[in-house]
């Protein structure tokens, strides 16, 4: 084989691989650039250095671990309550069509409202603190969850259901085996989805409504102009979203996909 | 992309003659009521049997009241105004940068590698979390919240677009590249039809998470808006005129969703589709 194509395609492969990280790098560089030349007032753009030793200050006082520990235990709260309530909010309503049906333009309301509007109303209600964070967490990735599941349950074809039936399974036999391995798909989906809605809606929560959290920690920031702690506490809210994703929700969604075998459907999806 | 709320609309009457059409229609209409006056009278159930302060719950009848005197005072349709002028600039603003955007980097494999991951990281970091730092920018000021809108709703777009342009097969430009068409050609007959049910797709989902930015912004910038009439009723305590804004915001965003982007995506889809079946 020829080497100088050899090498050529190691390269290649090699640029390949380090594309995603060009955009960040660029970004960087603009920064510094733009720093280095018109040396804007540390609250309008900080260096990048301020922003790096912010971050290492915050880390090693605890302070950061604490707010991103209050923020990512009401995300964890917020969202199994969501996902549960909503998962058999769906079957319920899912498995009854004339239900669904009556149901849904209220659905269609709620869901239209759900997350950071009920922040005014809720503050008056249960106040400021870790149930309101959790209660528009709830209130987003419910909505989500439940339509989604409630879509799944409908989409299952009736055919598969009663030939389970026929054989002699049991409605519980059947919900188990049929109706949900059917709907886990669009269950996931609904749960991907509405977990990038609830992050913003707890991001946005804690800029008022909370003690303690990165939103709260942004908030207080700007109060004192510490532009330096705002993009700190954005890089890491950015940084705590994608590893949620990538490494808990997407895996699971691969392995459902693959496990019950409805790619082409779900494909289509995307 | 989500497929949330992307469920189609339940029973339209096809192929029923004009006046069938209009008298089921409005059948249909009514039946939509049906469980908003049932949620009515249990809320007016618990405000007479709870006696609730004023402070906590209000009947619906006081929110029907307190609403239509702001509205006959012309101030409510201010704050509407406000928000709908900001959300549709903002989301011509997103359109005019990210259709573009996401064409150029969904043309070329490398640029798009190289922007998935940054865009996805974006998307994490919701347009509120800037709020902070675009204050010290701008100030309280309008611009501060478009500023926010329009990140939260570029993202979404450049991001399906060029996903949809990706996805693209490129047999077809090349079929119609070796009939003799130009770059331009290929674009606008090939990529563009191609791509444009996911960036309908893109659009929607960008319009659900800047509405709540606008008002979640609104909240914080305090220069008029719907965010800022039910916020700003928190501090007074016109839980009144809270749940009446919540009800307007929720009305809005379905009338502009399901009247506006939803049949647009409907178009596109049945027109150019080939997303979905």
């Amino acid at each position: 084989m020829d080497p100088a194509s050899f090498a050529g395609r190691a390269v290649s492969r090699l640029a390949w691989k380090a594309m995603p990280a060009v955009p960040f790098v660029v970004v960087l560089l603009a920064w510094i650039v733009l720093w280095e030349v018109f040396h804007p007032s540390k609250e309008t753009l900080p260096p990048i250095r301020d922003v790096l030793s912010t971050i290492h200050d915050l880390a090693a006082s605890g302070q950061l671990a604490q707010n991103v520990l209050a923020s990512v235990y009401r995300l964890l709260l917020g969202s199994v309550l969501g996902i549960l309530t909503g998962v058999a909010g769906g079957f319920l309503v899912g498995l009854n069509r004339a239900i669904a049906q009556m149901l849904n333009p209220l659905v269609v309301f709620f869901n239209a409202i759900s997350g950071i509007v009920w922040l005014p109303l809720m503050i008056a209600w249960i106040g400021i603190g870790t149930a309101l964070a959790v209660f528009l967490i709830w209130n987003t990735v419910f909505f989500i969850v439940f339509q989604n599941t409630v879509l799944g349950v409908q989409l299952v074809p009736e055919a598969l259901e009663n030939g389970v039936r026929s054989l002699g399974g049991s409605r519980w036999e059947t919900l188990r085996s049929v109706t949900l391995p059917g709907a886990l798909p669009y269950i996931l989906t609904g749960i991907r989805s509405g977990l990038g809605f609830g992050w913003r809606a707890l991001i946005a929560a804690e800029l008022v409504g909370a003690a303690s959290g990165l939103g709260t920690m942004i908030f207080d920031a700007a109060e004192f102009h510490r532009s330096d702690i705002i993009i700190t506490g954005c890089l890491i809210i950015g940084a705590i979203a994608m590893a949620v994703d990538r490494w808990l929700l997407l895996p699971i969604e691969r392995r459902t996909v693959r496990r019950w075998g409805l790619i082409s459907d779900a494909e289509a999806k995307h | 992309m989500s497929t949330a709320s992307a469920r189609p609309h339940a029973g339209s009457p096809s192929g029923l003659r004009p006046g069938l059409l209009v008298a089921s229609r409005w059948l249909g209409n009514v039946k939509i009521l049906i469980p908003f006056a049932a949620l009515v009278v249990i809320w007016s159930a618990i405000q007479a049997v709870g006696h609730f302060p004023e402070r906590v719950l209000v009947s619906p009848s006081r929110v029907w009241d307190t609403m239509l005197l702001l509205f006959s005072h012309g101030i409510l349709v201010e704050y509407i105004r406000t928000s709908i002028a900001m959300i549709f600039v903002a989301t011509a603003i997103s359109l005019a940068i990210g259709v573009p955007l996401g064409f150029l980097v969904g043309s070329n494999r490398y640029a798009a590698r190289a922007l998935e991951t940054f865009l996805r990281y974006l998307q994490g970091i919701s347009g509120i979390a800037w709020l902070p730092l675009v204050v010290i920018w701008f100030g309280f000021t309008h611009l501060t919240t478009l500023a926010i809108v329009i990140y939260t709703l570029a993202v979404p777009i450049i991001f399906n677009t060029m996903t949809g342009v990706r996805a693209v097969p490129e047999l077809y430009a090349l079929g119609l590249r070796s009939l003799g068409a130009g770059r331009l050609r290929v674009i606008r007959d090939v990529y563009l039809p191609g791509a444009l049910p996911s960036i309908m797709v893109g659009l929607r989902l960008g319009m659900g998470y800047g509405w709540r930015a606008l008002i979640a912004a609104e909240m914080l910038v305090r220069q008029g808006g719907l965010g800022d009439l039910i916020f700003g009723a928190r501090t007074s305590g016109q839980i009144d005129r809270i749940i009446g804004g919540m009800i307007v915001i929720g009305a809005l965003y379905i009338i502009i969703d399901r009247l506006l982007v939803q049949p647009l995506e409907n178009l596109t889809i049945a027109r150019w589709g080939l997303l979905r079946k």
